[in-house]
């Protein structure tokens, strides 16, 4: 244990400074923003729908999101009786389905199925373009740099700090303060998204302009089915959540709620 | 570049004075920004496509064909002719300089072309309804539209468009569903609501008026809810007060008692009067609503 109240002190060379701290941080800046820009340039927008009875397939659900979400504040309880009777029926029928007649066969494998192949390849892409970065320098770093104390801390720390603050140093009276290069590496990793935010503007800043020239439809545009997730399951669900719905409006009354808020006194 | 900048805010209303005022200035825009559009940095940039955009309308608008091209010409180097929104763009200028009639046929038959190849193309969708509306066949465009919205039923600017086309065609009740499903999905748009009490309020006169009316006014007094100083909103539920008090239908079946929309009445007279002698009443921001003023002053006047 290291002694209370006594100042631990290590003679540390400048230049650890100069080749380790400095060097670690200014590849880690650098991997950021290239990675940054590569996710940029491998980024595929997402598939829009290619027919017109895909695209629906896709929306229906969200209709009947917004029907149950915004019943309330527009419809008077006859038109949503209605749309509700409506919304079930299709839902419970496969109306609203690509191919009706596929209904109830296991959805097909994400392996073969081409579009789901292509969302898993985006995925996997995303992942590659965190993992092998980082497994090159965690290794680098490993190298050339393990065992070394390179930082101490201004300020007191208790000794749970140890094991994230010194990975690669097995000394046990180590002072919690001293930061080792690997523990320095870790840090970086996790702490440096602000940093990233002010040197590429907000994170998605490369994006925007894919998104602007998107947004000519944004509707049409999003998918809420996962690949490999079967429309039906969803469809049923949704009727069942409607289903249990109770009306209520928020249009009842409303006369008097603005005359009480906003009316001058008096009238 | 703040000048222009904060002029194409301003704009966002669809009058025809700012957008000439927009006009004007197309070839300052133009000239100044050929040189240093690619060089500033991404979100200036974005801006500045948005900007050429809304330059383009404003040009076909007022006739400047000149300045459109060039817009059109800066936003497809960018994006690219095969990008659908581009497209639809594309589709809207050579509707606008069309000369003639069979020229507008042809646009028809471009579209139709382009959506053979991709049925999803939504601007080239969109296009192709205005387009059938404006050739006059209005039940061509809502079958269109109807097309469309199955495909898309959470586009609201195409509910809305569909409730026009209906009430054009006088179908009251198929224009206030639409409206409502335009609703459904933004469900605090306060000009949706009062145009739903609009619609509800031109529908009553056969059926159940007083059911339609009672409705009207709810949906009047939500949008002025939502914006308290909405004259629309104002003006609607004055009007439509005024005639549940006229036809005697207060505290008919489930209605608002007479008193209560005396005070309504009451209300909305007095507010319409703030609104019509506010100082900030001949600002700009005014000028793209001057007809509605003019009928909220003509009302407050017959009162």
């Amino acid at each position: 244990m290291a002694i209370q109240g006594a100042e631990q002190t290590i003679l540390r060379d400048p230049a650890l400074f100069y080749w380790i701290l400095f060097p670690i941080s200014i590849v880690m800046i650098l991997t950021g923003i290239l990675r940054h820009y590569a996710t940029v340039l491998m980024n595929t927008p997402p598939k829009s729908p290619s027919t017109l009875a895909e695209s629906r397939e896709r929306l229906a659900l969200l209709r009947g999101v917004n029907l149950r979400n915004n019943a309330c504040s527009v419809l008077d309880r006859e038109s949503f009786e209605m749309r509700k009777n409506y919304m079930v029926t299709g839902f419970r029928n496969g109306a609203f389905l690509k191919d009706p007649n596929n209904r109830g066969q296991p959805p097909a494998n994400p392996m073969t199925d081409p579009a789901g192949m292509e969302a898993m390849m985006g995925m996997l892409k995303g992942n590659m373009m965190m993992m092998i970065p980082q497994t090159l320098i965690m290794s680098w770093i490993n190298a050339f740099f393990s065992g070394f104390v390179i930082l101490k801390l201004p300020f007191p720390l208790t000794i749970r700090f140890k094991s994230m603050l010194q990975s690669g140093v097995m000394t046990r009276d180590l002072d919690v303060q001293w930061v080792s290069s690997l523990s320095w590496y870790f840090l970086n990793l996790m702490g440096l998204q602000s940093v990233f935010g002010f040197i590429l503007g907000s994170d998605n800043a490369a994006n925007q302009m894919a998104q602007q020239m998107g947004m000519a439809n944004p509707a049409a545009m999003v998918n809420p089915l996962q690949p490999g997730q079967d429309p039906d399951k969803l469809y049923l669900n949704e009727a069942e959540n409607l289903e249990v719905m109770e009306h209520f409006c928020i249009l009842d009354g409303v006369e008097e709620r603005i005359l009480q808020n906003f009316a001058p006194t008096g009238i | 570049m703040a000048g222009p900048v904060a002029d194409i805010r301003e704009i966002s209303g669809s009058d025809l004075i700012s957008a000439l005022h927009l006009a004007q200035q197309a070839p300052a825009i133009l000239g100044q920004e050929s040189g240093s559009g690619f060089t500033s940095n991404s979100s200036e940039t974005a801006d500045y496509y948005a900007r050429l955009e809304q330059l383009l309308l404003a040009c076909l608008r007022t006739g400047d064909d000149q300045s459109a091209h060039t817009c059109l010409n800066r936003l497809s180097l960018r994006f690219g002719p095969s990008n659908e929104r581009i497209m639809g763009l594309r589709g809207l200028y050579e509707e606008a300089t069309a000369k003639d009639q069979s020229a507008l046929e042809k646009c028809l038959q471009e579209y139709d072309n382009t959506l053979s190849q991709n049925p999803v193309n939504v601007p080239i969708l969109k296009r192709r309804v205005a387009l059938l509306r404006s050739l006059n066949r209005p039940s061509d465009a809502i079958s269109g539209l109807i097309q469309l919205l199955d495909a898309i039923p959470t586009d609201a600017e195409a509910w809305c468009e569909l409730a026009d086309l209906y009430q054009s065609q006088g179908l009251g009740p198929q224009a206030i569903f639409s409206l409502e499903e335009a609703l459904l999905i933004a469900p605090n748009s306060w000009n949706i609501h009062s145009r739903l009490g609009e619609l509800l309020y031109i529908c009553a006169s056969d059926g159940d008026a007083s059911r339609l009316l009672g409705r009207s006014v709810q949906h009047f007094s939500r949008s002025i809810e939502l914006c308290d100083d909405y004259l629309r909103g104002f003006y609607g539920l004055t009007l439509a007060s005024t005639r549940m008090l006229d036809n005697d239908y207060a505290g008919v079946s489930g209605q608002l008692p007479k008193k209560t929309l005396e005070r309504l009445k009451a209300f909305a007279l007095v507010k319409l009067g703030e609104i019509v002698e506010s100082p900030s009443i001949d600002d700009q921001h005014w000028a793209s609503s001057r007809s509605e003023l003019i009928a909220a002053k003509e009302l407050l006047n017959r009162q």
